[in-house]
């Protein structure tokens, strides 16, 4: 049997239209689940801190389902078994409701982590000053604390980019599914999977380059 | 209890599950093993050595998983005939790689960790470069990586279910295959969908496997620090 040469760039310009249009859907459930699970990573993040009850309980088990369970058995959850109590929701609400649920998850836990790590002392003199709680989290703890979640938020935000691929079991046409339907077509399964492998590697250094970038930007004037 | 439970339940633990334990059980020895290598020999200076394997570590570390699978499972036989692995040895292979990538970042952290005296010890006891890991640095690298093994192996049962999107017959390909049988019109199945019953059962599953050793995991986090 004689293979097709591998030839990346006819590839690439024959479905450049395509791959754009997949490459532009990851990106938008990229955007959407990670605004959401910053959202989520924010709110929980601070009730798990701050103890308050039953959030904060209810929070932990929401947690600790995620984490422990596989996402492709969550996406599975969403898309085919909540159709059985008439929820249906079309592919792109899934993609993106499906990894914001996960990425939520981890991200209360950094944001958890972020906010404990800040000195009780700073938030004794925000009450001295007069401030309410509400306030003292808005003008002290989240400035301090959220610095300290950012790097560990960052790599939740990469997974959920990498888990965005998973919406190839739904057939929403992010890039993965894209590049896979037209090899099953051209049978230039090569050129696919490197399309894939560079954009996903060039998407995945790009955010954690703006790790590094944001933890310059926006260290803590003590922390030099 | 309703008279479909029994054979699908029967059927994912006797079809499903041996699967899911055989690709965990080969990725995770396959990435300590090979992750513990790759890692170690990363504290070496020498700079090709060093760039080969932090371009793998990147790369797989980078990679979604399902694309490294989609690599192994497709890429692999168009780039050669004799590379034709089944559903179940490419996600074997592919979480191998991703683990191994894993492991060896961790390894070269506790391998660093490790004071500088005990290495001149263990040299000053006529212990070459290989004895010296052996016998004295990695034994003692081994009890920090102990908390990174035991995610990594959560990780990995977990991720093991991407074998179903190649078709392989794990947990969650035996419970998909009986939420579509059920469905189907009868007298194959019972034109009923139970896939909130199945699917939940298969989550609880994996819960009850993930949870005790997420825990262990944070107990021995706190215990070795």
């Amino acid at each position: 049997m004689v293979l097709a040469a591998y030839d990346l760039w006819a590839f690439v310009s024959e479905n450049r239209d395509e791959l754009l249009d997949g490459l532009l859907n990851t990106l938008k459930v990229s955007a959407f689940a990670i605004a959401g699970a910053f959202a989520i990573g924010l709110v929980l993040g601070a009730a798990r801190a701050h103890r308050i009850p039953v959030v904060s309980q209810l929070t932990a088990v929401y947690v600790e389902v995620i984490r422990n369970t596989p996402i492709l058995l969550q996406i599975f959850m969403i898309f085919f078994a909540l159709p059985q109590f008439g929820i249906l929701l079309d592919q792109f609400t899934v993609a993106w409701l499906s990894v914001m649920i996960w990425g939520g998850a981890f991200n209360s836990e950094n944001f958890r982590a972020g906010f404990l790590a800040v000195s009780y002392r700073y938030r004794e003199a925000g009450y001295a000053l007069g401030f309410s709680p509400l306030s003292t989290f808005l003008n002290v703890t989240l400035p301090i604390g959220g610095r300290i979640a950012l790097p560990s938020s960052i790599n939740t935000y990469i997974s959920v980019v990498k888990n965005t691929s998973l919406m190839f079991v739904i057939g929403y046409a992010e890039l993965t599914t894209t590049a896979l339907n037209i090899s099953n077509l051209s049978l230039e399964t090569l050129e696919a999977l490197t399309v894939l492998g560079v954009v996903y590697l060039a998407l995945v250094s790009a955010l954690s380059a703006s790790i590094r970038v944001l933890e310059s930007r926006l260290a803590l004037p003590e922390s030099g | 209890m309703p008279d479909w439970v029994e054979p699908v339940a029967r059927y994912i633990l006797q079809e499903g599950l041996p699967g899911t334990l055989r690709v965990s059980a080969i990725a995770v020895t396959g990435s300590a093993l090979i992750g513990i290598v790759l890692g170690t020999l990363l504290t070496i200076r020498f700079l090709p050595l060093q760039a080969l394997i932090r371009l793998y570590v990147e790369v797989f570390r980078g990679l979604p998983i399902l694309v490294t699978v989609f690599i192994v499972y497709f890429g692999l036989p168009s780039a050669s005939r004799e590379l034709e692995f089944g559903p179940l040895s490419s996600a074997s292979i592919a979480l191998v790689l991703w683990g191994s990538a894993q492991v060896a970042e961790a390894t070269r952290g506790a391998v660093g960790s490790i004071p500088r005296e005990q290495h001149e010890a263990a040299a000053a006891l006529g212990f070459g470069w290989g004895g010296r890991h052996s016998f004295v640095i990695l034994p003692q690298a081994l009890r920090r990586l102990l908390p990174p093994f035991v995610s990594l192996l959560v990780n990995i049962v977990q991720n093991s279910t991407l074998a179903q999107v190649i078709g392989g017959l794990e947990i969650l390909e035996a419970a998909e295959r009986q939420n579509e049988r059920l469905a189907s019109a009868p007298p194959i199945g019972l034109g009923e969908i139970h896939a909130f019953e199945i699917f939940g059962a298969v989550a609880i599953m994996f819960f009850l496997i993930s949870f005790p050793l997420t825990r262990l995991a944070a107990y021995l986090e706190r215990r070795l620090v």
